[in-house]
């Protein structure tokens, strides 16, 4: 529950449109459909879905079901696996270094350059497998109320993860209140065409 | 709105409102009154980036310090420049929130809300802490919007010349 810190990032959306009965319903099955799957036995480079807001571990939302009072919680996790550059070298030297030894004694003194594109795919896998990928949890919160919805995270990449997979979950469309859009919330729809002719203020100038 | 045009005038906006913020809460004695009836201090603290130019030529100031007056920050405004990231401080009934806000898209970085119990006592909803921080974090959210929302209503209003004068004059002052 990194949203419990005493202090933590957010992103504002909006839903935009109608937002069906079923899904405030049984949010559950929806969450379900799009849950994180575990990748510590593979050697996938990445996978993320929804996991409870109380346990990252319970992507079948059995220790606490996400509705709490007005709002709708629970949390996108992505699991990474990373290789350090400096891991990577390394075992791509070893791995050249025997290519070339083994085409010496065949007469060769060369590795082509698409072998070499080959051994760092081969290398690349090798070490995916044995690395554990890392867990992040970023916590969402929806007020069923307002349909305002907020993202325990401003880091770009994050959010546009966050946003394809809300929308391909829930066959809804958000809108990231940035300071255009929610000027057009706050002055509605008939005031849009002043915020698209704005231009900046002379501050200095004073007028 | 098209997503194109809202990402022009995002930076457009957002610079305009915290330049307009750092001036207008200043002139209030740092006293702003919300639509409830309630009131809200407003403090730019710490830290405030100025930036200038288009293109190749933008140009980005950070001022910091613990009591800053921001002098070197005033001079990048009376340069032309506008500001970009600030680090505010709310408060209202004695308690703080404190948020950065960057101009480009209004995010809510680091936002620290007053300090809640995290556990709840024997006898008590178990969801009673998240949903006290949820009404804390929507509260400091709603402050920034309702905000936002009287820089909206200055800055597209008849009075926006007069504002722009007041705000050449209290850059004047401060020279």
């Amino acid at each position: 529950m990194p949203l419990m810190s005493a202090s933590g990032s957010f992103t504002r959306y909006k839903i935009v449109g109608d937002v069906p009965d079923a899904v405030l319903r049984e949010p559950v099955d929806i969450l379900k459909h799009h849950a994180f799957q575990d990748i510590d036995a593979t050697a996938d480079e990445r996978s993320f879905g929804w996991v409870s807001f109380e346990d990252m571990l319970d992507n079948r939302f059995a220790s606490a079901p996400p509705q709490k009072a007005h709002y709708l919680l629970f949390a996108l996790r992505l699991d990474t696996r990373r290789i350090s550059p400096a891991v990577f070298k390394k075992h791509l030297r070893v791995a050249l270094d025997a290519e070339r030894q083994a085409g010496k004694e065949d007469g060769r003194n060369f590795v082509t350059k698409d072998r070499k594109t080959e051994l760092a795919e081969q290398v690349k896998l090798r070490l995916m497998a044995r690395s554990l990928p890392i867990p992040a949890v970023f916590d969402v919160v929806w007020n069923v109320d307002t349909h305002d919805v907020y993202l325990n995270s401003t880091n770009s990449k994050v959010q546009e993860l966050f946003e394809d997979l809300f929308t391909l979950t829930f066959e809804l469309h958000l809108e990231r209140m940035t300071p255009s859009f929610l000027a057009a919330r706050i002055l509605g729809e008939a005031r849009t065409k002043e915020l698209e002719d704005i231009e900046p203020s002379p501050f200095a100038a004073g007028a | 709105m098209d997503v194109n045009t809202a990402a022009l005038k995002d930076a457009i906006l957002g610079q305009d409102f915290l330049t307009w913020l750092w001036f207008r809460s200043e002139k209030n004695g740092w006293l702003f009154r919300m639509a409830d009836g309630g009131e809200v201090n407003v403090y730019l603290e710490q830290k405030v980036s100025v930036r200038g130019g288009e293109g190749d030529n933008v140009e980005t100031a950070v001022v910091s310090g613990p009591n800053a007056a921001f002098a070197e920050a005033r001079e990048g405004l009376k340069a032309g420049k506008r500001v970009d990231r600030a680090l505010l401080r709310l408060e209202q009934d004695g308690n703080t929130w404190m948020v950065q806000l960057k101009a480009d898209d209004l995010s809510l970085n680091a936002l620290r809300t007053p300090k809640i119990e995290t556990r709840a006592a024997e006898g008590e909803d178990p969801d009673g802490p998240i949903l006290e921080k949820l009404f804390l974090v929507e509260k400091g959210m709603g402050f920034v919007e309702e905000l936002y929302g009287q820089f909206l209503a200055a800055r597209l209003g008849p009075d926006w010349r007069a504002e722009l004068r007041a705000f050449a004059d209290w850059l004047g002052e401060k020279a």
